[in-house]
């Protein structure tokens, strides 16, 4: 009951855009965003408080609220100074305010970054996939816009992008496609992007003007490490164009596609985009490790973070994210109520891409915080 | 509605060079125009289209792929499966049509893809291709990964036991026997990046396509290429500039004889048979590398033999009537079909 009232707290928060600005980093100093986390009387401040009591918490925690609290008493005492008489000892006491405030809000903050329990796959690599949905050749178009604005995402962010597959439709459009992202914090900016995206426009291909809603949908796989996912190699089956006949140099083959399947589940991947056989094989093997690994993951993921209303790799694969409204020049992320327009600079997949995928992160470390107090209230 | 008529490849093959019943031209395929009624434009995904289904119709094995490849190299791509949407959709220029329809033409006349593009890809490498020197088969870059696989057990081994002082680096050498294009030895030198190796071949086209091919990769400072026929005898002067080896590595003919005649007419009129067959029992220069073996390995050095199904125990048997050798399979792999294709072979310690 009590973390759903402060769940709404914080949601309504956002929705008044309160908690978005600034985009660039995950709390500014001294915003009033941070302040309204912090207010006397608010969950933080209660959670903190039970934080005093016979620890329980990690000791750096444990240790930056006591440093709060003595940094709080010590600007209360300061303040005291300012109706003192002594003109040198107010300008004193002035300084050490603002000296004193700076450092609270670096403890606030620590604070925050603390609390945000960070994920098993936030430093991993991903696969993305983009799949058309529903409205035919104007969705199979769409999803090549979508993957141009990935690939040049990825661009943006210095990131290493590799096609793994591409399905293109007669006109130009794009019926299923993979890549593999990897870099710095590549999973934990990309997984906000799975759902399914709904463009709004009137198509190249409507002949009467008239405005269509189609859809497209976008997965995003962290690829797991040796560690983190084990495969049997007996429970695979590899099947490739060459199995009948004698083989060796016997055979001059070119057509090098290499199909993998997971006995146990079933799950099938293949590849054909390389001309190097062996070279298929790694890349499909590297998308059965995604895939067994998301399923692996999204069971985890359902056990733990139930309440959790933002989208986390492919949880939610089917709910509506976002909308690309074309006559209205805007984009409207649904989950955080917020829109920005000129949708050409958006597809760049540049600042402005940057900046929703920076608030939607913003979003869910506040949400996970609400959660994290909630739990430990 | 002439306009929907317009050849695809923009010319027909110059000096139609048939053979035997294949002497009609090909014939005109309506195209669907891309859009309306304007000026013919092909797009890549119309010449593919075209182009496999005339291969199919003249019996030309792997239609769709071959069509597939040879459209995508011109256009600067190595797979069809690689080009973007826009790429594929947007019209072809005459030019390319034109060099489409000639690369084409070539493959009618059962001529490897691998030949008519001129390269190929092996392992993460990307190799000139020249007749008649042997194309890499896929097989083959698992046996490289056995020779890494091999190496990389060795050097943790080596660290395991705190010997790597004397060896600051896993720098084997290794002697490739018959190198062809030069596949097995330069991806060896790509990935152990310590390394040298030697690579000899009888055939001088094989041995210029190695050097040529050394050198676009920049691993020329690596490799000792070497012309001689290893069934003339040893030459230990000329195949260890670097002592005794770690590995011999090699993927020799190893056809039987009464089976040549069945291959495709790619592989037959094209392919330098010289390094297909392998005599009666397809042993023929497996024994001769064998025998020379013991003289060219270190004593803690082996051998690993790409083979015929057949082979593991033929060699196996022959191994046992030349005790003198000194040689035992230590393992036998299969391929990604399941068959036994690759032999490992060691110097047994106890006949040193």
């Amino acid at each position: 009951m009590r973390s759903s009232l402060m769940l709404r707290a914080v949601r309504y928060l956002w929705a008044r855009g309160a908690l978005l600005r600034p985009p660039s980093r995950p709390v500014s100093s001294g915003s009033p965003q941070l302040e309204e986390l912090f207010a006397s009387g608010g969950a933080m401040r209660s959670f903190l408080e039970r934080l005093a009591g016979p620890g329980v918490q990690g000791p750096e925690l444990a240790m930056a609220a006591q440093r709060l609290r003595e940094k709080e008493q010590e600007l209360r005492e300061t303040e005291r100074l300012l109706e003192d008489e002594n003109e040198d000892l107010r300008k004193l006491a002035e300084k050490e305010i603002l000296s004193c405030q700076k450092e609270l809000t670096k403890l606030k903050q620590k604070i925050i970054l603390l609390l945000i329990p960070s994920e098993e796959t936030d430093e991993n690599d991903l696969i993305l996939e983009l799949t058309s949905g529903v409205g035919g050749q104007e969705a199979m178009l769409f999803t090549a816009e979508m993957f141009d604005m990935y690939q040049r995402y990825a661009t943006y962010k210095k990131w290493h992008f590799e096609i793994l597959e591409y399905f293109p439709s007669e006109i130009g459009g794009l019926r299923h496609a993979s890549a593999s992202i990897g870099g710095p914090e590549a999973y934990r900016h990309m997984k906000f992007e799975g759902g399914v995206h709904r463009v709004q426009r009137v198509p190249k291909t409507e002949k009467q003007g008239r405005m269509h809603t189609s859809t497209m949908t976008v997965a995003v796989l962290p690829q797991p490490t040796e560690i983190n996912l084990v495969i049997n190699r007996k429970d695979l089956r590899i099947e490739t164009k060459r199995a009948s006949g004698a083989g060796g140099q016997h055979v001059n083959t070119t057509d090098s596609a290499v199909r993998i399947v997971h006995l146990p589940t079933g799950v099938a991947t293949e590849c054909q985009q390389e001309r190097s056989q062996i070279k298929n094989k790694e890349i499909a093997m590297k998308k059965l490790r995604a895939k067994l690994y998301s399923m692996q993951l999204e069971e985890e993921t359902n056990k733990r973070y139930n309440a959790r209303k933002i989208q986390i790799g492919t949880k939610g694969r089917s709910e509506k994210i976002r909308t690309y409204h074309f006559p209205q020049n805007r984009v409207t992320d649904h989950r955080i109520r917020k829109s920005l327009y000129d949708i050409q600079s958006f597809m760049l997949g540049e600042c402005l891409l940057d900046e929703l995928v920076q608030s939607l992160k913003e979003y869910a470390d506040y949400e996970s915080i609400t959660e994290v107090i909630s739990e430990k209230c | 509605m002439w306009l929907w008529r317009v050849k695809p490849w923009g010319l027909a093959p110059r000096g139609l060079k048939w053979k035997g019943g294949l002497l009609s031209p090909p014939v005109l395929l309506p195209l669907r125009p891309v859009s309306g009624c304007r000026a013919p434009s092909v797009t890549a995904t119309a010449l593919v289209n075209y182009w496999a289904q005339l291969f199919e119709e003249r019996g030309v094995p792997e239609a769709r792929e071959s069509s597939e490849y040879i459209v995508a190299h011109v256009l600067g791509a190595k797979t069809f499966q690689s080009l973007l949407a826009s790429q594929r959709s947007t019209s072809i220029t005459d030019l390319q049509r034109e060099q489409i329809g000639e690369l084409c033409t070539q493959r009618l006349q059962r001529m490897p893809v691998q030949y008519i593009i001129g390269e190929w890809d092996f392992q993460g490498l990307t190799l000139k291709m020249a007749p008649p020197v042997f194309i890499p088969r896929p097989e083959t870059e698992e046996l490289v990964n056995l020779v890494l696989h091999e190496e990389f057990q060795r050097c943790q081994e080596r660290r395991g036991r705190g010997t790597l002082d004397h060896q600051p680096h896993c720098s084997p050498v290794i002697l490739d026997v018959c190198c062809g294009s030069g596949a097995i030895a330069l991806s060896l030198l790509s990935r152990l990046t310590q390394s040298r190796v030697v690579a000899v071949d009888k055939g001088e086209e094989a041995v210029q396509l190695t050097r040529e091919n050394a050198q676009r990769l920049h691993l020329e400072n690596r490799i000792q290429i070497v012309h001689h026929d290893i069934t003339s005898g040893v030459n230990r002067e000329q195949l260890l500039p670097w002592g005794p080896v770690d590995f011999v590595v090699s993927n020799p003919p190893y056809i039987f004889h009464c089976d040549m005649e069945q291959l495709a007419p790619e592989i037959l009129s094209y392919e330098d048979t010289e390094s297909l067959d392998g005599g009666k029992d397809g042993m023929r220069v497996i024994r001769e590398i064998l025998s020379q073996a013991p003289m060219l390995l270190k004593d803690s050095g082996s051998i690993f033999l790409e083979v015929d199904p057949r082979h593991p125990e033929l060699v196996g048997n022959w191994l046992q009537s030349r005790p003198d050798l000194a040689l035992s399979i230590s393992a036998t792999h299969v391929d990604f079909c399941g068959k036994p294709r690759f032999l490992h072979i060691h110097k047994s310690r106890s006949c040193q």
